[in-house]
């Protein structure tokens, strides 16, 4: 049985492999012998795949040991999954500083030449509590992560959003 | 029972994170326009009778702007030029990406 499942495997990445234009009826083959009886896929897939491999000019020794099809660590062998993370670029305190400003000044309810560090957003920059939601939206979208509504009623100045995000990202200045 | 004001704050959160969602570039920009000027007007309302109509009627129009947004999603259109040119400029590897993805599409 395991066997079988693993000649299902190979034969689904010879689809994958053998896919190009001249490979199509081979790969049809397979399909179909995938389709129908597992036997006969015993019978058909070594064939079909020595025929691919001669027209597509395959190394032979690799495909012999493919026709062998006896072990699946030959299938990890070819197929080499990878694992590839991504991660975000890296913060400092300056430029969480700076993207936060800059939000701030692009923001039409704040004047930016009143718009310091420190300043209050209710009692310097005259905003309201309807533009605070909108200011910490903002910040939502800059820096991609959620801020819940607990949190975000304490955020009154771009100082306590700057340490706020470098808290949560694990910033260390 | 009163409404408090972080449920009013959380309602238009809410709804303008939902009217964010719309694929039309018109009914988007009318439903965040329209929502900030009719929680701006409302922060002037004392009654809370009014107040509570009022906060039903938005929550209401809330649950329009979700099944809207997901019926506009089902039929997409085509971005505005406008939205086209304001991509370019804002991100420019998301810029050429669209930019041959519209080559492909025009001829």
């Amino acid at each position: 049985m395991f066997r079988n499942s693993g000649i299902c495997l190979v034969a689904e990445e010879l689809w994958d492999l053998l896919l190009p234009k001249k490979m199509a009826a081979i790969a049809n083959c397979v399909r179909h012998a995938l389709v129908r009886n597992a036997c006969l896929l015993r019978v058909m897939l070594p064939r079909t795949a020595v025929v691919g491999i001669q027209q597509n000019h395959i190394h032979t020794k690799t495909w012999n040991q493919f026709y062998a099809l006896h072990k699946p660590s030959l299938i990890q062998r070819v197929i080499s999954p990878k694992r590839l993370y991504s991660s975000k670029a890296p913060l400092s305190l300056d430029f969480i500083q700076g993207r936060v400003l800059l939000v701030l000044k692009l923001y039409d309810k704040v004047d930016p030449n009143k718009l310091t560090i420190e300043s209050h957003f209710m009692n310097d920059l005259g905003l309201d509590s309807l533009d605070h939601v909108e200011v910490i939206m903002a910040m939502e979208d800059e820096f991609g992560f959620e801020i819940p509504d607990t949190d975000a009623e304490k955020l009154v100045r771009p100082a306590d959003i700057v340490r706020y995000v470098a808290d949560k990202e694990d910033v260390y200045d | 029972m009163a409404i408090s004001k972080n449920h009013v704050l959380k309602l238009y959160k809410t709804m303008l994170r939902e009217s964010e969602k719309f694929s039309s570039y018109n009914y988007r920009l009318y439903a965040l326009r329209r929502v900030r000027d009719t929680f701006k007007d409302g922060k002037s309302l004392t009654d809370s009778t009014e107040i509570t109509e009022a906060v039903h009627k938005a929550e209401e129009t809330l649950e329009i702007i979700k099944r809207q947004v997901v019926v506009g999603n089902l039929y997409a259109a085509e971005k505005l030029v406008i939205e086209k040119k304001a991509e370019k400029e804002l991100t420019s590897r998301q810029g050429i990406r669209e930019s041959c993805l519209d080559g492909d599409r025009n001829t």
